[in-house]
């Protein structure tokens, strides 16, 4: 049973695919499935609803997921009412999304519902606080696509990540990106005085100004227009970036590399921890990866466990 | 008039109403809704229960607190009451809605007859605020879930159940529909009590005070909260002012730049909001009187948006006043500066003109401040002004009866004490003095 036990170790935990289909659903599912419930209270949800129109799109199934008996679970009033097994209501929030109020319930039996909770990190954070009453010991967030942000350790401690074929269909490609990833959760904390300069990519940075700094505060996303001002900007030293977290990275991967080159280097205020990396070798366009390379070249890449749980069906 | 048309009054209302703590989402709705009171009697009322509520912050501060975090539970379910009201079947979602108010309510000691709605809900007698359609509403739906839990993929026994749960849904619903209306006045009787501990509580935090209501307006120790709250950040007071007026009789204030004119007027005008909405003053103490109407004119940065000049925009904005004092009715009028933007003559003409226009109106109030000179029947107020043989910086903002109308001269004193360039204001000095000879 890989990586479940890391798992309960956490007060919580975002799975985040890097694309949809990546596995992210059987990954939350294989998980839910593991989870020693009897002595454990959980609560899951899912951020934003952008998921399931994609899948409306690409005609592949819902993301369903199988809640167990006794678990919690938040989701909207429209996907509340849809589909669910028989659930004890908790609460019904004051906050509006574009399904209605997210409402959170206890499964009294187990069965499959409609994940669409909270919609931004913040609503989701105040969800997460509100839960304190329920006495609940972990909390999984299905992060939706394109939201890595559910994933920033401001909102969750540790995270799950679920790469596949439907990032990228040739193996040294996904391999590439998928690490790059990685090396951006990884991204060492910095423990350093504060940096004598602060910039922003709103802000209007001068190259001049930048001259003399070893380290520079980052306010916001680091853009590869940003980090390219800081690359002219420096000198024969060496500059370290300080960014909020690896959330807030959004320069490509030419342009980071190029900025290591040069002697330069990233850090971060908050860090996650990253537990596991899950594949999908198969694309919802149908085409299929072999899964065993896949695993063991990712595994070589980033030094960290990868699992193909709908192949290898690990043991309960 | 309602609260939420005057919450971004220039007078800067906004403020307390920012730092006012409501718990629910809901009193802020019902707050803005709250219709602007006329009549003293009314007023009175709504003083007597906010001085009840502030003994109560006074006496027993930890009850306060704790009805105020409980009602952080405070939902607007008055859409569900008034369908229920009016017919309609409820689902889970809705039951639990009115299950958590009822609970709510009775934790705070509101409502009526509560057991009862309770008690439909909670069939089992748990106490506990979460709802679902329990086994022990029907043996029918318990057999049933039994049934579809030994044989999930039966859809014959699917279809069974939900038709049980629909037709336990409409007995419910109809159950608990005589409460509805019941309860919708319960539930605006919780968000009123959320606003009285609000207010209650932000009377004790600020130092503000309920006053007595009169013919006329007697104001001592007023203040604005806001600028006040700027000036303590900046290490510095507010001083206090006093103030009277009356209608029939036409007030100016004049007095030097920098003299708290302006601020003066803007309390004055959310003094009168405050009290026409029941809440305590920024005062020391007051006798205040009601008016039908409160119109103020300041000028401000809207008129860049529309394009009007600021000479033009405040124009239309005093006509539109007067318009309003036409029209009858008790008034107050509240006019800062009018005409200040163009040359003195002119300036001083309309200021004079509109001071008789408005003259001998039995039901019109007038407060105006200005730095023209003009000479009328009514009271003069003066800024006390710059303290005699003091260095630095020092005002007094006082107001003060006086009987000349003639404006004071000021503004150069004001402009030495800031530190402008010398040559410049010897220079006007010159000028100035050989003007008047």
């Amino acid at each position: 049973m890989p990586f479940v036990g890391e798992i309960l170790k956490h007060r919580s935990v975002s799975i985040v695919g890097l694309a949809k289909n990546a596995g992210k659903t059987e990954c939350l599912n294989y998980i839910i499935k593991r989870l020693p419930l009897d002595y454990f209270n959980v609560a899951v949800t899912s951020i934003g609803i952008d998921g399931e129109t994609t899948d409306q799109v690409t005609g592949t199934a819902k993301p369903e997921i199988t809640v167990r008996e006794g678990m919690f679970f938040a989701t909207s009033e429209k996907h509340f009412r849809q589909k669910r097994p028989l659930s004890e209501l908790y609460a019904v929030s004051d906050e509006d999304t574009a399904l209605g109020r997210v409402v959170t319930a206890k499964a009294l039996q187990e069965g499959k519902v409609l994940l669409s909770g909270p919609s931004s990190a913040s609503a989701l954070k105040r969800w997460m606080r509100s839960l304190t009453d329920f006495g609940i010991d972990l909390i999984l967030i299905d992060g939706a696509l394109s939201r890595l942000s559910t994933a920033s350790p401001a909102v969750s401690e540790a995270m799950v990540l679920s790469t596949g074929a439907a990032y990228s269909a040739n193996i040294r490609e996904l391999v590439n990106k998928t690490a790059f990833v990685v090396e951006l959760i990884r991204l060492p904390l910095y423990l350093g005085p504060d940096p004598g300069i602060r910039v922003s990519s709103f802000s209007a940075v001068e190259v001049g100004d930048l001259k003399g700094n070893l380290v520079i505060e980052v306010e916001g996303a680091l853009t590869d227009r940003l980090l390219q001002k800081v690359r002219q900007g420096m000198g024969e030293e060496e500059v370290e970036l300080v960014v909020g977290d690896f959330t807030k990275v959004f320069c490509s991967q030419e342009l980071y590399r190029a900025f290591v080159r040069r002697g330069g280097r990233v850090s971060v205020r908050m860090k996650s921890e990253l537990l596991a990396v899950c594949v999908n070798p198969v694309a919802p366009n149908g085409i299929v990866l072999d899964s065993d390379i896949l695993c063991r070249e990712l595994s070589q890449r980033i030094g960290l466990p990868v699992y193909d749980i709908v192949k290898n069906e690990y043991e309960i | 008039m309602k609260f939420r048309e005057i919450v971004e009054s220039p007078c800067g209302i906004r403020y307390l109403f920012d730092e006012l703590g409501l718990q629910s989402g809901y009193a802020r709705k019902v707050l803005l809704d709250w219709e602007m009171m006329t009549d003293a009697d009314r007023i009175d009322a709504a003083y007597a229960t906010l001085r009840g509520f502030y003994d109560l912050v006074l006496t027993d501060r930890r009850r306060v607190e704790d009805m105020r975090f409980r009602l952080q539970g405070l939902r607007d379910i008055s859409g569900t009451l008034t369908s229920l009201a009016e017919g309609a079947v409820l689902d889970e979602i809705e039951f639990f809605e009115i299950k958590h108010m009822a609970m709510l309510a009775e934790s705070l000691a509101m409502g009526k007859e509560l057991d009862t709605v309770i008690g439909i809900l909670d069939p089992d007698g748990l106490k506990i605020g979460t709802f679902y359609l329990y086994d022990s509403y029907s043996v029918e739906l318990r057999n049933l879930r039994a049934a579809v839990e030994m044989d999930p993929d039966d859809s014959v026994l699917q279809e069974q159940l939900a038709n049980e749960e629909d037709r336990l849904k409409k007995v419910i619903s109809d159950k608990l529909r005589p409460f509805a209306r019941g309860l919708l006045q319960t539930l605006q009787d919780m968000a009123e009590l959320d606003i009285s501990l609000a207010m209650a509580v932000q009377m004790h935090a600020e130092g503000l005070a309920i006053p007595t209501s009169g013919t006329e307006t007697t104001i001592v120790g007023m203040f604005h909260p806001g600028v006040r709250a700027i000036l303590k950040a900046k290490g510095r007071s507010f001083q206090p002012v006093d103030f009277s007026f009356r209608r029939g009789e036409p007030a100016t204030v004049i007095g030097a730049n920098m003299g708290g004119k302006t601020v003066a007027l803007k309390t004055l005008c959310m003094l009168q909001y405050l009290y026409q909405f029941g809440f305590a003053l920024p005062v020391e103490s007051a006798v205040m009187t009601p008016f039908d109407a409160i119109r103020f004119c300041i000028g401000d940065e809207q008129s860049e948006k529309t394009g009007l000049s600021s000479f033009a925009a405040e124009m239309q904005r005093i006509d539109q006043a007067v318009a309003v004092v036409e029209q009858g009715g008790r008034v107050l009028l509240l006019v800062d500066e009018p005409a200040r933007t163009t040359n003195p003559v002119e300036g001083t003409a309309l200021v004079a003109a509109l001071l008789e226009l408005l003259a001998d109106r039995p039901n019109l109030a007038l407060v105006m401040t200005t730095h023209y000179t003009v000479e009328h029947g009514g009271q003069c107020w003066r800024v006390q002004g710059l303290l005699p043989g003091t260095k630095g910086r020092t005002m007094d903002y006082r107001l003060v009866k006086t009987t000349s109308h003639e404006v004071p001269h000021e503004a150069l004193n004001i402009a030495r004490e800031l530190g402008i360039d010398p040559r410049w204001i010897e220079l006007a000095d010159t000028i100035m003095k050989r003007h008047y000879e």
